[in-house]
C-alpha cells in the first residue's frame, strides 16, 4: 500500500480538480497499480470512483469508454467489438479486471499492454478535464498532465481487429505482440514490449525506426523478429 | 495521517469502522474476523484475497478499505449460517478441490458470482472465473470440476457420487501390451481418475474409496485454521532487513534510530543476538554438516540475506524503522554460476573460521559425494557405443501462496510456544531450542493447517526469529514473508549441471552409467548434501546397468538459498536421464519404448545404487544383499498413458506438420519414471489412538498435512483397520506438545511411514477392542471377533456396537481407556512408476510452445483414497510443467532478482492449463499399509523431460537447458 496521509472521494470533477491543484495529491482509479505500490512517498489519495465515469456509450459512431469503467465492464459490454473486449479479457486476471480501469490503464502504461494497442489502433482520443483532449499517442508520451484527469476515451468501432502474441504461456503477459485494425480507411497497426510503451507503426514497414530494450524474457534482437513475424500475421488475418 | 470511518455491507450486515487512509481491505476484513481473506501478495495476483466487491470478484488486496465505503463486501463466512456446507462448498468437498485449501474461500465466491451471472458456465467461464485465483496444489482440474458440479446442484441436479473410473487392465501382469492405434481411451472428466485395479487387492470398506477429506468442512468455510488465522493480544510484528548486496561484510550497523521510534520494542542483529552454528534443513538429528548459518551474521551472502529484525506495535512501523537502520557494508565480488563457483579465482562464500566440514572452502565445495558400483571406466572403454551429453536445470521456487509465517510467544509456564506453517514441527524444535537458549522440553511447536508447503517449509527458516523477539520482548511476535521475501529470503529448487556419459552394447543394453552433477547449494549448505544425494540416486536406479558411478561436487553460489523441493534432486536427473535416453536411441535407430523397455527395472531388479548413497551409505563389503524391487506396474502404466496420448500420432508427419499450420510442428514425448518412497532406517512416524465415550477414536499423529491429504489417508488406514467409518476417526496433527514424533512430511514418507505406524496403533486398539467384545458377548476366542460396520460380530452373529463397548470399558467393568500406539521406521523404500506423457505444439517462427496435454499414469501401490492420490498427481504435473516451461529466478548481474512477483515469474493459471489426465494403476505392494507406495513426488519427475522429447519429436531439435521459454526455442531452431 502507498504511504497514503490521507483519502478523499470528490463527488463532481470540478471538486476532484480542485483536489489535484494540490501537488501531493494523486488520482486514484481501481487502485491495481498504485495500492499495490510500495512507494513510501508521502501523498493523498484522490478517488475518483463517485465522479461517474464509469459508463460505456455510444456517442455517433465512436464508442465513449468512460475513464472509470473497469475492464471487466468492457470486456461484457456488448457495445465493444468483440476482438476488443477479448484483449480487455486478456489484460489482467479474473480478480484485477474488476478493479483496473480504463483510464488507469492508460494513466500508467505498461509496455505490454495489449488493450493500449487495442485502443490506439482504434484511434482513441483522450478526453481530459483540466487540459485539452488529445490523442493517446500524445498521452502515452506525455503523460497526463499534472492536475488533470482522464474523463473518457473514445474510439472508432468500425472495421475489423485482430491480434497476435508470443509469451511463455497462452496466458502470459505478451513478450511482443501485434494488434491491427482494418476499416474503409485502411490499416493500422500497433506493437506491445518493443517500446516503452505500445506504439503505432506502419504495417508495411512495422519494425522500422523500433530500438526494444531486451529483458528476461526476451533480448532486444528477439524481439525484433517477433515484431516482424507476429506483425505479418496480423496484416494477413486482415488481408 | 487522518483516521476514517468507513461503513460498509459485510455479508449482509452494516458494519461501520475507523480506518487509516492507507489500510487495505484486506487488513480490515481479517481484523473483524473474516479469517477466509488470506494474504498471498500485496499486489492482488494469487487471489487468496479475493472477496466479492459488490458482487464481483476482486481482490481485496488492492482495495484501499476507504474505497470501500459504501460498497458492499462479501466473504465465504456469508455462507457459514449453519454446521451444513452450502452447496458450493460441498461440491467443492466432494471432488477434492480442496487441499491445502489457503484459497478456497476465494474460489468458492468466484463460483458464487459465476452462476450468479451464468447458472450453466461453459468449462472457459469457469477457467475465467478462476483466471485470477493461482493455485499451486490442484492444477485447477478439480475445483473447475467443482463449479461444473456446484452448478448442476444449483439448478437442482444431484449429481452422482465422485469417483473413479473403474478400468480393466490393458497387460497380463509384466507383460508389454502391443500398442493398437484404433483402442480409443475411455471418455470422462478430466477430473475423474482413471483406476486399474490390481486382483491381488481385495476389497475394502474405507481405504481405496474417495472418501472426502477430514478437513473439509473448516478449509470450504474458511475457518481459522492457518498460522496467522489467530490474534493474540499484544501482538508485535516483526519485518526484517534483509541484505540488498549478493556478498558483502557488514562492517557496522547502527540501529539507533530505529530502537528510538515510537513503537518498536526490539531490533536484533549480530550486535545482541549470540553466535549459534546450525543448519536450516529441516532433517533428522544429527543434521548434516556444515552448520554454516547463524541467526545473525557479520557476513552476508545473497541478496536476501538477513542483516536484522524489528518487533513493533504494528507492521507499518517496523517497516519504518527497518528503513532507519544503517548499515555500512564492504561490498565483495560475488559468483552466482556452479560452473564458476569452484574456479581458483572464484570468491571465497565461507571464509569464517567456525563452520566446521566444508569439503574444501578454498573453491566453495560443500560437498563431494562419491558413489559406484562395479568398473565404469573399463566398461566405458569396451562398450560398443558410449554417449556424452551435459545439461543445464535452473532455478525456481515451491511458490506456496502461504508464504512463511510464524507466531511465538511465551505461555502460562513461560514456555515457549510457536505457532508455525512448517514440514518438520519436530525438527523444528529440536533445532531451534538451542538458538533459543531454551531446552527442547521448554519449546512447543504447533502446525496448523499450511496453505502449501512443497519442501519449501521443510525448514526452519524463521521460527528462531520470532522465538528470539518473544523472548526479548515478552510479547507475542508475529512475522509473515511478503512475497518477494517468498522469492529472495526462503528456499528455492537447486540448478544443476549434469553429464552423463552412457555406454551402450550392440544389443542396445546399458553397460556403464557415469554421472556427474555439480549442485548449486547458494549462499548455504541446508538440503545441499541430500538433495544432491537424491539426484545420484534417481539418475541412477531405473536402468538395469552393471557399471554405475555417481561423482557431485555440491558448491556454494551468492544465489539465494536452495533447499527442499518437491521431488527434491529428482526432477533435475531424470529430466537430464530420460533427454539422454531419448537421444541414444534416436542415435542408434531403436524405438524409445523399445530401447527403454529394454533396460528399466522391473520387480526382482536390485536397486543397487541406494545403499552407497545417503545419510545410512554402505559400502560392498557391508551388504549381504542389495534391496530388490517387489512390486511394479510399469508395462501397464506405459500401456495406458500410450494410448490415452494417441502415441502413434508422433510418427505421422501430417500430424506432426499440419498442412494448413505451416508454421506449427507437434510432438509428443515420453518419460519413464521411478521416485523412492520415505528414507529406510532414517523416516519415522507414530500415531496414537484412544476410543472415546461414543465409539469415535481421536488419533493424534505427527505426520504433518500440508494439503495432501494425509490426515485423510491415515484416518481411512485406521477406520478400515477398526471397521467404522473414516467420519468416527477425529484426527489431529500435529503439536509437539500433544502428538507422537513424526520426521515430517517430506520424502514422499507420509503414507508409507505414518500409515503404517496409524495401521500399528490402530492394530493395537483393535486387539483391546476384540478382547472387551469377547467379554461383553461372552466369547471365548477374541481372535474370532471381527468388527466392521461400528460393530463387533461373534462368529454366530451377535454384536456389540462400538459404542457399547467404550461405555463398557470407560464406565462400567474393568474400566480402562482403550488406546494404541505405534511408531515405525521401514527397511524398505519401495519406488513408485510412472509413465509421462506430454503433447505440445511448436512455433516455429516465434519458438512458442504449447503444452496441449499432460497423461501421467501412476503406480503407486494402492491409492489409499484415489481422488486425494489424483489431486496429488495433478498438482505435481502442475509445478512440473512452470519447471519445464515457464518459471525460472532471473537475475541482474549483481544478483538481485528480477521478478518477484507473480506474473514476472510465471506460474500457470487456470485458463491456460493444458488437459491433464491421471491414471492410478494399481499394484499390492506388500511392505506398505494396505498395499500403498508413494504418491506426491513422482509427478514432478516427467513432465520436463517429455516436454524435451515432445519438442524433439516436433521439430528435430533437441534442447537440453530448461526452461523452454520461447526465446531459447527459437535460438534453438535458428541454430538447428
Amino acid at each position: 500500500m502507498p504511504l497514503a496521509a490521507a483519502y478523499h472521494r470528490p463527488g463532481t470533477v470540478d471538486e476532484a480538480l480542485a483536489l489535484l491543484a494540490d501537488a501531493k495529491r494523486v488520482p486514484l482509479a481501481g487502485g491495481t497499480v498504485l495500492n499495490a505500490s510500495r512507494d513510501a512517498s508521502q501523498i493523498e489519495l484522490v478517488d475518483l470512483q463517485a465522479l461517474g465515469l464509469d459508463q460505456i456509450t455510444m456517442a455517433g459512431d465512436r464508442l465513449a469508454i468512460g475513464a472509470t469503467a473497469t475492464l471487466g465492464s468492457l470486456a461484457e459490454s456488448d457495445d465493444v467489438p468483440r476482438w476488443i473486449r477479448e484483449l480487455a479479457r486478456a489484460e489482467q486476471p479474473s480478480t484485477l479486471r474488476t478493479l483496473a480501469t480504463v483510464g488507469g490503464t492508460i494513466a500508467a502504461p505498461t509496455p505490454d499492454s495489449v488493450l493500449i494497442a487495442a485502443l490506439l489502433v482504434s484511434d482513441a482520443q483522450v478526453d481530459l478535464a483540466g487540459a485539452d483532449s488529445r490523442p493517446l499517442g500524445a498521452l502515452l508520451s506525455d503523460g497526463v498532465p499534472n492536475g488533470a484527469i482522464i474523463t473518457s476515451i473514445s474510439i472508432a468501432v468500425d472495421g475489423d481487429g485482430a491480434s497476435a502474441c508470443t509469451g511463455r504461456t497462452p496466458a502470459d503477459v505478451p513478450i511482443v505482440s501485434a494488434v491491427a485494425r482494418s476499416s474503409a480507411t485502411g490499416m493500422v497497426m500497433a506493437l506491445t514490449g518493443v517500446a516503452a510503451t505500445p506504439v503505432l507503426v506502419a504495417p508495411t514497414d512495422p519494425t522500422a525506426g523500433l530500438e526494444p530494450s531486451g529483458d528476461f524474457r526476451g533480448s532486444a534482437e528477439y524481439r525484433s523478429e517477433l515484431a516482424r513475424v507476429l506483425a505479418s500475421r496480423v496484416e494477413g488475418a486482415l488481408r | 495521517m487522518s483516521e476514517l470511518t468507513i461503513s460498509i455491507e459485510l455479508n449482509g450486515q452494516m458494519l461501520a469502522t475507523t480506518v487509516e487512509p492507507n489500510e487495505n481491505l484486506r487488513d480490515v476484513l481479517r481484523r473483524e474476523g473474516m479469517f477466509s481473506v488470506k494474504f498471498g501478495s500485496s499486489s492482488g495476483e494469487t487471489g487468496a484475497a479475493a472477496i466479492l466487491f459488490d458482487g464481483r470478484l476482486a481482490s481485496a488486496d488492492v482495495i484501499l478499505a476507504a474505497q470501500a465505503d459504501g460498497h458492499s463486501i462479501t466473504t465465504v463466512e456469508a455462507l457459514n449460517t449453519e454446521r451444513e456446507l452450502h452447496p458450493i462448498q460441498a461440491a467443492f468437498a466432494a471432488v477434492g478441490a480442496l487441499q491445502s485449501g489457503y484459497s478456497a474461500g476465494a474460489m468458492v465466491l468466484g463460483t458464487m458470482a459465476l452462476l450468479e451471472s451464468s447458472p450453466d458456465p461453459s468449462e472457459a467461464e469457469i477457467r475465467d472465473m478462476l483466471s485470477g485465483i493461482l493455485d499451486r496444489e490442484t492444477a485447477y482440474v478439480k475445483p473447475v470440476e467443482a463449479v461444473k458440479r456446484a452448478a448442476a446442484m444449483m439448478r437442482g441436479t444431484q449429481p452422482e457420487p465422485f469417483a473413479p473410473l473403474i478400468l480393466a487392465p490393458l497387460t497380463e501382469g509384466g507383460k508389454a501390451s502391443a500398442y493398437d492405434p484404433n483402442d480409443e481411451a475411455p471418455v470422462a472428466s478430466q477430473a475423474v481418475p482413471r483406476l486399474i485395479p490390481s486382483r491381488d487387492v481385495p476389497e475394502m470398506a474405507v481405504v481405496g474409496k474417495p472418501e472426502i477429506k477430514v478437513d473439509a468442512v473448516k478449509l470450504a468455510k474458511g475457518n481459522p485454521a492457518f498460522t496467522d488465522d489467530i490474534d493474540l493480544r499484544g501482538m508485535l510484528y516483526a519485518k526484517l532487513l534483509t541484505s540488498p548486496h549478493a556478498h558483502a561484510n557488514i562492517l557496522e550497523i547502527d540501529d539507533a534510530k530505529a530502537v528510538a521510534l515510537p513503537g518498536v520494542h526490539a531490533v536484533l542483529s549480530y550486535k545482541n543476538t549470540e553466535r549459534i552454528k546450525y543448519a536450516s534443513g529441516g532433517q533428522s538429528w544429527p543434521n548434516p554438516h556444515p552448520h554454516d548459518q547463524v541467526s545473525f551474521d557479520t557476513k552476508v551472502r545473497h541478496v536476501g540475506d538477513r542483516v536484522a529484525v524489528v518487533a513493533a506495535e504494528t507492521v507499518e512501523i517496523a517497516e519504518q524503522a527497518v528503513s532507519l537502520i544503517e548499515v555500512t557494508y564492504e561490498p565483495l565480488p560475488a559468483i552466482f554460476d556452479e560452473r564458476q563457483a569452484m574456479e581458483p579465482d572464484a570468491p571465497k562464500i565461507h571464509d569464517e573460521p567456525d563452520t566446521e566440514e566444508i569439503f574444501d572452502a578454498e573453491r566453495n565445495i560443500v560437498h563431494e559425494i562419491k558413489a559406484h558400483r562395479g568398473d565404469v571406466e573399463a566398461a566405458l572403454a569396451s562398450a560398443d557405443h558410449v554417449f556424452e551429453q551435459t545439461f543445464r536445470v535452473h532455478q525456481v521456487q515451491q511458490c506456496p501462496i502461504e508464504t512463511h509465517t510464524s507466531i511465538a510467544w511465551l505461555d502460562a509456564d513461560e514456555r515457549m510456544v510457536i505457532r508455525t506453517g512448517t514440514q518438520v514441527p519436530f525438527h523444528a524444535r529440536r533445532m531451534v531450542a538451542p538458538l533459543l537458549g531454551m531446552d527442547i522440553k521448554d519449546v512447543r511447536v504447533i502446525k496448523p493447517r499450511i496453505g502449501g508447503g512443497f519442501g519449501a517449509k521443510q525448514e526452519m527458516l524463521l521460527e528462531d526469529i520470532v522465538g528470539l523477539l518473544a523472548k526479548v520482548t515478552r510479547r507475542p511476535v508475529r512475522i509473515e514473508l511478503t512475497r518477494e521475501e517468498e522469492f529472495i529470503s526462503s528456499r528455492t529448487r537447486h540448478p544443476q549441471t549434469i553429464t552423463y556419459r552412457t555406454g551402450v552394447d550392440r544389443d542396445g543394453k546399458l553397460v556403464a552409467q557415469d554421472l556427474y552433477i555439480i549442485g548449486n547449494t547458494g549462499a548455504y549448505g541446508t538440503h545441499g548434501y541430500t538433495v544432491q544425494t537424491v539426484s545420484g540416486l534417481r539418475g541412477l536406479s531405473q536402468y538395469v546397468c552393471p557399471n554405475k558411478r555417481f561423482h557431485c561436487d555440491v558448491v556454494y553460489t551468492n544465489i539465494p538459498v536452495p533447499g527442499a523441493y518437491r521431488g527434491y534432486g529428482a526432477p533435475q536427473a531424470e529430466f537430464a536421464l530420460e533427454a539422454h535416453m531419448e537421444d541414444i536411441a534416436r542415435e542408434l535407430g531403436i524405438d524409445v519404448i523399445d530401447f527403454k523397455r529394454a533396460n528399466w527395472v522391473t520387480a526382482g531388479s536390485e536397486m543397487d545404487i541406494a545403499p552407497h548413497l545417503g545419510e545410512r551409505a554402505v559400502e560392498d563389503e557391508e551388504l549381504d544383499e542389495y534391496p530388490k524391487i517387489m512390486s511394479e506396474g510399469i508395462e501397464e502404466c506405459v500401456a495406458n498413458a500410450l494410448r490415452e496420448i494417441g502415441w502413434h500420432r508422433r510418427d505421422d508427419p501430417e500430424w506432426v506438420a499440419p498442412a494448413d499450420q505451416p508454421h506449427i510442428r507437434r510432438g509428443i514425448g515420453f518419460a519413464f519414471c521411478m521416485h523412492g518412497t520415505a528414507i529406510p532406517f532414517l523416516d519415522m512416524g507414530g500415531c496414537s489412538i484412544k476410543i472415546n465415550d461414543d465409539g469415535s477414536f481421536n488419533m493424534l499423529v505427527g505426520a504433518t498435512d500440508l494439503g495432501t491429504g494425509a490426515d485423510t489417508v491415515l484416518g481411512q488406514i485406521a477406520a478400515e483397520v477398526l471397521g467404522v467409518r473414516l467420519e468416527d476417526i477425529k484426527v489431529y496433527s500435529s503439536d509437539t506438545d500433544m502428538t507422537p514424533f513424526d520426521t515430517g512430511a517430506y520424502a514422499s514418507s507420509t503414507t508409507y511411514i505414518s500409515g503404517t505406524a496409524a495401521m500399528q496403533a490402530a492394530e493395537n486398539v483393535r486387539k483391546r477392542l476384540k478382547e472387551r467384545a469377547a467379554m461383553l458377548l461372552d466369547v471365548d476366542e477374541p481372535c474370532t471377533i471381527e468388527l466392521r460396520d461400528r460393530r463387533a460380530f461373534a462368529p454366530d452373529g451377535r454384536s456389540v456396537s462400538m459404542e457399547d463397548i467404550a461405555l463398557d470399558s470407560l464406565h462400567t467393568q474393568e474400566q480402562e481407556q482403550i488406546m494404541g500406539t505405534s511408531s515405525y521406521v521401514s527397511p524398505d523404500c519401495p519406488p513408485p512408476f510412472a509413465a509421462q506423457m506430454a503433447e505440445i505444439e511448436v512455433d516455429t517462427e516465434t519458438g512458442q510452445v504449447t503444452v496441449k496435454k499432460l497423461v501421467m499414469a501412476v503406480d503407486c501401490g494402492v491409492a489409499i483414497n484415489p481422488i486425494t492420490a489424483s489431486g496429488q498427481v495433478e498438482g505435481g504435473m502442475l509445478q512440473a510443467l512452470g519447471y519445464a516451461h515457464c518459471e525460472e529466478f532471473a537475475y541482474n548481474d549483481d544478483g538481485r532478482m528480477l521478478n518477484t512477483s507473480f506474473g514476472p515469474y510465471k506460474i500457470y493459471r487456470a485458463d491456460e492449463m493444458p488437459e491433464t489426465v491421471v491414471y492410478l494403476v494399481q499394484t499390492m505392494e506388500d511392505s506398505g499399509p494396505f498395499g500403498a507406495k508413494a504418491v506426491a513426488e513422482i509427478p514432478k519427475d516427467g513432465v520436463a523431460p517429455a516436454l524435451r522429447n515432445a519438442i524433439l519429436n516436433a521439430t528435430g531439435v533437441a534442447i537440453n537447458d530448461l526452461p523452454f521459454t520461447p526465446e531459447r526455442v527459437w535460438s534453438a531452431l535458428q541454430n538447428s
